[in-house]
């Protein structure tokens, strides 16, 4: 039996995002746990586990984020093929290798199976690359990975009944980093597989930075040396220190002059639309629009990185 | 006297911008530098303040860059006005406090009326540095801006660029940081200028992080004033690799904000033109540009 489970900290949320889903691709006598969350993510993530591990005939636990949408009907099947080697522990539908921390798209990302389906103006989607497999760059593949993103998780039994999430690292950042750390330290492999989903969250990645940076330090301390590659930097502490400073002031400088870009080629668009509405051409030709009304515009369709 | 300075590397430029910006703002007796560039900016600039200190009746010397254009007819006097206090030996029209390093646009900015100029996408203005909300000059700072510096006598006659500084960015935060330690102060006024630049803060992004690095590794890690960092280089390297990463998300984020919002104005445009009353009139319009060109 595939079991499924997400933690609720907003019902209306589950409801039109991963509870479709999982009706999608559950199979009848999949057992389903929607739990209120209790406090962190790991502590209700560990919830879930404690349930779905009493289940003897348990196949596999599937994870999702309440705003996180299955859109892959034949998900359980992807899964038993998946876990058809015994070493799998960890499944997802998005991931990475050489992850140095929790920024785990930092690293070099292998699968990216989602869209960003955002709600700021006027609500779309954000297509990752290999949403569509005849779009994909050469490089996205499934197979073994370091890291997953934690928005959709496959557990194998084992993972349910051997491992938890580390409550001592904070309340939400990096559960999935360490969760797939632990894996991998025990000898097993995190993996992606195809199958897909939709992320129902804002454009910005990052609302509460002060409390990603501080996980971001945690797992980095818990996990270096631990892990080869996660934590480390080529270069002494000063070195690392004054290169991470100037990196970072140069990043935000980019965000910047993204921001000043978007006002410019707004004002642009803005500009050329006003210049249009007002032009003699458009106001003659009105009557002919009149019957000929344009169908309603499609949400659009955006590539992410 | 109040002298005007300006290392020039595109004539054109000057011609453009910073001329017509001194030619406003200068008073009669004015002594107005032009140089050609040499060298680094801080070597240039340094040949401007030779010049300027020979000056026995100098006043301040207003230093900028080709590419800045003063608008402001009564420059001079709010340059007097805040010379009135003999401790100030710098002045800015923007500024900022909790200044880390190069990049001192991340501190709290004080600003004056500054317009920051571009040409892509059809040209336009911005209100400069306008991404956090800004104080109001005048205000003392921690560093100013070198595209326009105004410096005291003393400043002129005391202090160089730091030559040494070879990759140049940063000299602006250096000087300032060298005014505050000689216990002088450094000050936004409320000066009108526009900044001819282009959208892009940073262009030579792995140029800039090296100056950044060599700004930080004179100053052993941390200019005067700057916030407190933690003292221990280990828990500054974490705290620092990861507000690296914030940072590099919030560009992510910022790439598909630009997605986002300017998706569905595209879209309006192109379904707007294509509609065929807009093609079955394109002639009256192609007519009408030819008709005003004429």
């Amino acid at each position: 039996m595939i079991a499924f489970g997400s933690s609720i900290t907003r019902p209306d949320v589950y409801r039109t995002c991963a509870e479709p889903g999982i009706r999608l691709a559950a199979e009848p006598g999949s057992a389903v746990y929607d739990l209120p969350a209790i406090g962190s993510i790991f502590r209700s993530y560990n919830a879930l586990l404690d349930r779905a591990a009493g289940r003897d005939d348990l196949e596999a636990l599937v994870i999702v984020h309440q705003d996180a949408e299955l859109v892959s009907a034949e998900l359980c099947s992807t899964i038993r093929a998946t876990l058809a080697d015994p070493d799998v522990a960890l499944i997802g539908c998005a991931g990475a290798i050489g992850v140095r921390s929790i920024a785990w798209w930092e690293g070099s990302v292998t699968l990216s199976s989602f869209v960003n389906r955002y709600e700021e103006h006027g609500g779309g989607d954000l297509h990752a690359f290999s949403w569509n497999w005849g779009d994909a760059p050469p490089y996205a593949r499934t197979g073994e990975v370091e890291t997953l993103d934690g928005f959709v998780l496959v557990l194998s039994p084992w993972a349910v009944r051997t491992l938890r999430f580390d409550e001592t690292l904070g309340a939400f950042h990096g559960y999935d980093l360490d969760f797939c750390l632990q894996v991998r330290e025990a000898g097993r492999k995190v993996v992606t597989a195809d199958f897909r989903a939709i992320h129902h969250r804002p454009l910005e990645m990052l609302p509460d930075a002060d409390e990603w940076i501080d996980a971001h330090v945690r797992v980095a301390e818990k996990w270096d040396g631990r892990m080869p590659g996660i934590g480390h930097a080529e270069g002494t502490w000063r070195e690392r220190a004054l290169r991470a400073e100037a990196e970072r002031d140069a990043a935000r400088a980019v965000a910047h002059s993204t921001d000043l870009e978007i006002e410019a080629r707004t004002a642009m668009l803005e500009h050329a639309l006003a210049e249009t509405r007002g032009s003699i051409s458009w106001r003659i030709t009105a009557p002919l629009r009149l019957f000929g009304r344009a169908a309603p515009a499609e949400r659009p369709r955006l590539r992410a990185r | 006297m109040i002298a005007f300075g300006c290392a020039v590397e595109e004539p054109d430029a000057y011609r453009d911008r910073a001329g017509p910006g001194i030619a406003l703002a200068a008073e009669p007796g004015s002594a107005v530098h032009v140089l050609a560039a040499t060298g680094s900016e801080c070597r240039s600039y340094n040949l401007v303040l030779d010049q300027a200190a020979r000056h026995d009746d100098l006043e301040a010397l207003v230093l900028l860059d080709e590419n800045t254009e003063i608008t402001d007819r009564d420059l001079c006097a709010n340059v007097r006005g805040a010379l009135a206090d003999p401790d100030v030996g710098v002045i800015g029209c923007v500024g900022a406090t909790a200044v880390e390093g190069v990049a001192w646009w991340e501190g709290e900015i004080t600003r004056g009326r500054v317009v920051h100029r571009y040409r892509e996408y059809g040209g336009g203005e911005l209100d400069a540095f306008a991404w956090e909300r800004a104080g109001a000059p005048p205000a003392e700072v921690e560093a100013v801006p070198g595209f326009l510096l105004v410096l005291s006598p003393w400043a002129v006659r005391s202090l160089r660029f730091d030559e040494g500084l070879r990759l140049g960015t940063g000299f602006d935060v250096d000087f300032c940081a060298r005014v505050r330690q000689a216990g002088r102060k450094v000050v936004v006024a409320d000066l009108a200028v526009v900044g001819h630049r282009p959208l892009e803060l940073v262009e030579e992004t792995d140029a800039w992080i090296e100056a950044h690095i060599q700004l930080a590794e004179k100053w052993d890690g941390r200019l005067p004033g700057a916030p407190p960092r933690p003292a221990d280089w280990k828990a500054r390297a974490r705290r620092a690799e990861a507000e690296r990463d914030a940072a590099q998300t919030l560009v992510f984020s910022s790439y598909s904000r630009r997605e986002a919002q300017l998706l569905p104005l595209e879209r309006e445009l192109t379904a707007m033109t294509r509609t065929l009353g807009w093609r079955l009139t394109e002639p009256l319009r192609r007519l009408n540009a030819l008709r005003r060109r004429s």
